[in-house]
């Protein structure tokens, strides 16, 4: 049994008398301790999935199982230290009026977990973060910043999965390698579960062991690790996704 | 001579926990053409590019020997004349999209402000124009995505209507802060060709910051390199992957390569010297 488990998923938005189908019947399984990845067009409806899991979504059909246990709509506090989102806007997902320190800090309240100085001092120095930022807030931090407190906030309960949607694209090259081999790192160590979005290709390979290409809603091809490397896809849109991204092949 | 001409730029933010020196002496000259701005994570990229339009919010203060935008110098200009700028001459993509889109009011109203309040055309032909913008950026539904609020958006759609927005009033000078990071790399070519074309055909200029080494150096002509506010090399975009400062180089290595092996990525040992 794979840990996640979505059958025939599909999602629709009701936004004043418009229908939008964002997604149309998607499966896909992730197994325990496996890192999933999902890249295609811009619109395609990966962050839905991602939010569907979350249960931020509107579900209209299929089913969505975590550990072989049906997802109810009110997700509660266990959910929640098993399974961790980092969003793909950290601005929006970041409370303006709280420091560094209490957008930290309070998922150990929540949870009656201790230690918290220790905790956030060590969440920092993960993502490479100057400890002076502890009582800063948001908008006095950069876009990579954000983004970074943003991954350590999710690393807080220390989850058993975590959904990653475009964790390092507002990084520099070397914040954006330093940051996967953290995850890759506790991956590793502590046996997570992934399920990311990139629009990098290159980021996808180094950190994915299977992907699905996704485009108008709709699962398009799912390609194993080698597969995408050797460029043995059959569909014309995973194709013209790898064609595009030569600049970041090995050779290249 | 250049469209924009920058001459020790410094932004600092006065903070309670000390002085913030953001921009630290920034010195370059745009023409018409694509200069990119790549660099670390909080080296001043943002911070620079929103000094040209006087966007700092306070306690940060901008401080500059010049800066001087098509013979008008900015550092001058009183606030009005600035917000003539903001706009029609020069436009700014955040790096933020759907937090800088105004959250409560629907993406087609803000998609034809502009055209109804400065360009006084009609209804019709603001919101045709509005539409025919959102299709040149790749927008597959431009009637639905116009009677939508910031939100109902995906990230890579806020991004291209906030570049939708920033071209309607066709300025000289567009600042663009990460513009297509969220887009596949198929509609960011889309993207990429409407920018090119601009630059090509209508002269403009445009400032690109990304923290994409490798599509800065097949898209742009020239790059400035950042680290800890300063400008640490200036070189033609067509030579940034051969780059000779130590800096550049590291973060070239950082990068990870489709077939490539699964260890670690190297990192980057940063250097105190560089940015003295
Ligand atoms: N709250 C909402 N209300 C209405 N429509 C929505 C809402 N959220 C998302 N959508 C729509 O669902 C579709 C899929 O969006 P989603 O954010 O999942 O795309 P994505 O694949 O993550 O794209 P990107 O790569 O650009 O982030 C889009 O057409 C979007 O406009
Ligand atoms: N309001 C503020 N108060 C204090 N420091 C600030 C404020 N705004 C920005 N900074 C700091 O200024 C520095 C430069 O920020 P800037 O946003 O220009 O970085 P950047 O190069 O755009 O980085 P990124 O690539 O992560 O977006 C950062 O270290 C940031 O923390
Ligand atoms: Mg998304
Ligand atoms: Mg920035």
């Amino acid at each position: 049994m794979a840990l996640i488990e979505i059958d025939n998923l599909s999602v629709t938005f009701l936004s004043k008398g418009h229908k939008v189908h964002a997604v149309k019947g998607v499966s896909l399984a992730v197994e325990a301790r496996e890192s999933f990845g999902l890249v295609g067009e811009s619109g395609s409806g990966k962050s839905t999935i991602l939010r569907a899991i979350c249960g931020l979504a509107p579900v209209s059909g299929g089913s969505i199982r975590i550990g072989g246990q049906v997802l109810n709509s009110k997700a509660g506090k266990s959910f929640a230290a098993r399974v961790q989102m980092v969003f793909q806007d950290p601005y929006a997902s970041l409370h303006p009026r709280h420091t560094i320190d209490r957008t930290l800090s309070e998922p150990l309240a929540i949870h009656g977990l201790g230690d918290t100085d220790a905790r956030v001092m060590k969440a920092l120095d993960d993502v490479g973060l100057p400890r002076s930022f502890r009582f800063r807030f948001p908008h006095q931090l950069s876009g990579g910043q954000r983004q970074r407190v943003a991954i350590a906030r999710a690393l807080m309960l220390e989850p058993e999965i975590l959904l990653l949607d475009e964790p390092t694209s507002a990084l520099d090259a070397s914040v954006q390698a330093e940051t996967l081999n953290l995850l890759n790192r506790l991956r590793a160590e502590r046996g997570l579960t992934f399920l990311m979005v990139s629009h990098d290709l290159a980021v996808i390979d180094h950190m994915c062991d299977r992907i699905l290409v996704m485009q108008h809603g709709q699962a398009v091809e799912e390609l194993t690790r080698d597969a995408l490397a050797t460029a043995q896809m059959k569909t014309d849109y995973a194709r013209s996704l790898f064609a595009a991204s030569a600049d970041r092949m090995l050779a290249g | 001579m250049s469209l924009l001409s920058v001459r020790n730029l410094r932004v600092t933010f006065d903070t309670e926990a000390g002085l913030v020196e953001a921009v630290r002496g920034v010195s370059f000259d745009l023409g018409r053409e694509r200069l990119g701005i790549v660099g670390e994570s909080g080296s001043g990229k943002t911070m620079t590019g929103r000094a040209v339009l006087r966007l700092i919010r306070p306690p940060g203060k901008i401080t500059a020997d010049s800066m001087v935008f098509d013979g008008q110098d900015l550092m001058a200009a009183s606030e009005r004349d600035m917000r003539a700028l903001r706009g029609p001459r020069i436009a700014m993509v955040m790096q933020d999209p759907k937090y800088s889109l105004n959250p409560v009011m629907k993406v087609g109203a803000q998609l034809m402000e502009g055209l109804r309040q400065r360009d006084k055309v009609s209804a019709q032909i603001a919101y045709d124009k509005a539409i025919e913008a959102l299709e040149a950026v790749q927008i597959r539904d431009p009637e639905r995505v116009m009677d939508a609020y910031p939100h109902e958006l995906s990230g890579g759609m806020g991004q291209r209507v906030m570049i939708a927005m920033m071209l309607i009033p066709n300025p000289d000078l567009l600042i663009a802060d990460e513009p297509t990071s969220a887009l596949d790399v198929t509609v960011q070519a889309e993207v990429l060709a409407i920018l090119d074309g601009l630059v090509r055909n209508r002269g403009m200029g445009l400032i690109f910051i990304s923290h994409d080494l490798r599509l800065v150096a097949r898209f742009c002509d020239r790059v400035l390199v950042m680290y800890k506010g300063k400008v640490v090399e200036e070189l033609a975009a067509k030579d940034l992957l051969a780059a000779k400062h130590p800096y550049t180089q590291g973060l070239l290595n950082c990068l990870p390569r489709i077939g490539g092996p699964r260890q670690p990525l190297p990192g980057l040992d940063r250097n105190a010297d560089w940015a003295v």
